[in-house]
């Protein structure tokens, strides 16, 4: 059945419905695409860097006020001696004092008050793959060299940063589902809307002897053709925000650790977005369709 | 037989009655005209041939088949077999005329080749060949009731209904295009034309059958019969 393609254009120009049907998946794929783009950055930045952040260990040597009983310099050496010597733990790396410098300097507004405090030296631990080697246990360890040394277990604090990133991850996916939903009844609304300004052409269709599902099919393929240029205009302006937002974060989410694979599955995730609410946006309309034809005598 | 009503009736609520035990029988080939004041019940007659409505009592065969408690698809099927001139044109305003008379040749899947060549023919021996680009609303009354009666004989159809189809024209015209159904029906459509012009209808030598109040009265000819 080849019938003229611009058969029901005059109905989706009716009162702008074309228009509005256009922004409505615009919009929604571009949430959509967005939230899909949001959600698979932080689940893969935060798997990559949950993975280094829990194996490592913080050894924390408070600076000593009277240098004449035990120099930092030995401390730091005793603590550095004992935990190479542990067989759990993989690498042992003092930080030097430029670096705990750095670190500190967010939190201080004057830098000279930095230079005047006696900065802790800390010590970068890492556990060797598979290794339950605990705080609890290196403390143990250090309390007959360095009694004072704190020892700071990342995998504890990082639990909760991943129980936030899962928290965050679900709501992405509701908000997905809500915008999917919020896509179906809106465009099932307009595509009403379009059969009551194109009522008289469908009945008459009806009459001439057009099947229910040749008249639901060309209805359909006009509302694709709509959906397809907004999914795409969409689409395009999700990525483009989401590259601008990544740019712009870049010194808070690094992902310059990302893999092409992991690159490669953003962006198929990405994609499907579009083709799910092009999907959604026909299937959407040929069921209305249906339904307005299946009432006809 | 091609159509018969087995006492039909059709009633409009609350008890309005339209069509009172109507019974006939149209055979293949066959032509008849339907008349009656306005309001007499003719373009509800026709509307139960083509299914727009539903009879409240009594039968209707269609093509040997009854037409009760057909599927969509089936209706569609039979609704493609007959050709309808509706009242009122019923031309799609944004389509040119030939899109308009090419539409149920579209339906049934023709070659575009064919849909192409046999629209423009048809329109050109209805004589608006001239006007095929033409919009509905840049074409006269008469203009518009050729392109109508082409798109309801362009997939030949075997019964041709038309309802008023010189309603909107003058005499000139209204005789032309009764020549242009007594034509289609030469070559084997069978025709039901409900007109309430009785001038037109006694310069056909046609049956012509005459409801009155809800009932059918008739002049017969070999190829109708009736029974009230």
């Amino acid at each position: 059945m080849s019938l003229p393609r611009h058969l029901f254009t005059p109905a989706f120009r009716h009162q702008h419905l074309g228009r509005s049907f256009a922004a409505i998946v615009g919009i929604m794929v571009f949430i959509a695409s967005f939230a899909t783009a949001a959600e698979t950055v932080l689940l893969t930045a935060g798997y990559l860097w949950g993975r280094t952040m829990e194996t490592r260990i913080t050894v924390e040597i408070p600076a000593v006020g009277d240098e004449t009983a035990m120099p930092q310099a030995e401390r730091v050496r005793q603590v550095t001696s004992v935990l190479r010597a542990m067989p759990d733990v993989g690498l042992v790396m003092p930080l030097s004092d430029d670096e705990v410098e750095r670190l500190l300097r967010p939190w201080f507004e004057k830098p000279e008050l930095l230079k005047a405090l006696p900065l802790p030296t800390l010590i970068d631990v890492e556990r060797k793959s598979g290794s339950a080697l605990s705080a609890g246990q290196i403390q143990d360890a250090l309390k007959n060299v360095v009694a004072d040394a704190r020892v700071d277990d990342h995998g504890a604090w990082t639990q909760d940063i991943w129980r936030l990133v899962r928290g965050l991850t679900i709501l992405g996916a509701v908000t997905i589902a809500l915008t999917a939903i919020t896509l179906i009844l809106t465009v099932s609304l307009i595509c009403r809307a379009v059969m009551a300004a194109e009522h008289e052409t469908i009945s008459l269709l009806h009459l001439l002897g057009a099947e229910n599902k040749d008249i639901a099919r060309h209805f359909q393929k006009q509302a694709e053709r709509i959906a397809l240029r907004a999914a795409a205009i969409g689409f395009l302006f999700s990525l483009a925000v989401t590259a601008a937002l990544l740019f712009t974060t870049r010194h808070i989410a690094d992902l310059s650790s990302l893999r092409v694979g992991h690159w490669a599955g953003l962006g198929i995730v990405a994609f499907l977005v579009p083709v799910c609410a092009i999907f959604i946006a026909a299937i959407s309309a040929r069921v209305s369709v249906m339904r307005l034809i299946k009432s006809f005598p | 037989m091609l159509l018969s009503f087995d006492n039909v009736c059709l009633t409009y609520p609350p008890n309005h009655k339209i069509l009172d035990n109507v019974s006939f029988t149209l055979a293949e080939g066959g032509f008849c005209f339907l008349t009656g004041t306005s309001g007499a019940g003719k373009s509800s007659l026709l509307r139960l041939i083509y299914q727009s409505e539903r009879p409240t009592s009594g039968q209707i065969n269609l093509f040997g088949e009854p037409l009760a408690n057909r599927g969509h698809t089936k209706q569609a099927e039979l609704r493609r077999k007959i050709g309808i001139v509706f009242q009122d044109f019923r031309l799609i305003p944004h389509l040119t005329a030939w899109e308009n008379a090419a539409l149920p040749l579209r339906l049934t899947n023709a070659d575009e080749a064919y849909v192409k060549r046999h629209t423009q023919e048809l329109l050109e021996w209805v004589g608006v060949g001239d006007r095929m680009d033409a919009h509905p609303a840049e074409l006269s009354g008469g203009e518009q009731q050729r392109v109508a009666i082409a798109r309801a004989v362009v997939t030949r159809p075997r019964l041709l209904l038309a309802d008023e189809p010189t309603g909107n024209v003058d005499d000139d015209t209204a005789l032309k295009l009764f020549h242009l159904f007594d034509e289609l029906n030469k070559i084997g459509t069978a025709v039901i034309l409900a007109t309430h012009q009785s001038q037109l209808v006694d310069k056909f030598q046609k049956p012509a059958w005459r409801l009155q109040g809800g009932r059918l009265t008739s002049s017969l000819s070999s190829s109708q019969s009736f029974r009230a």
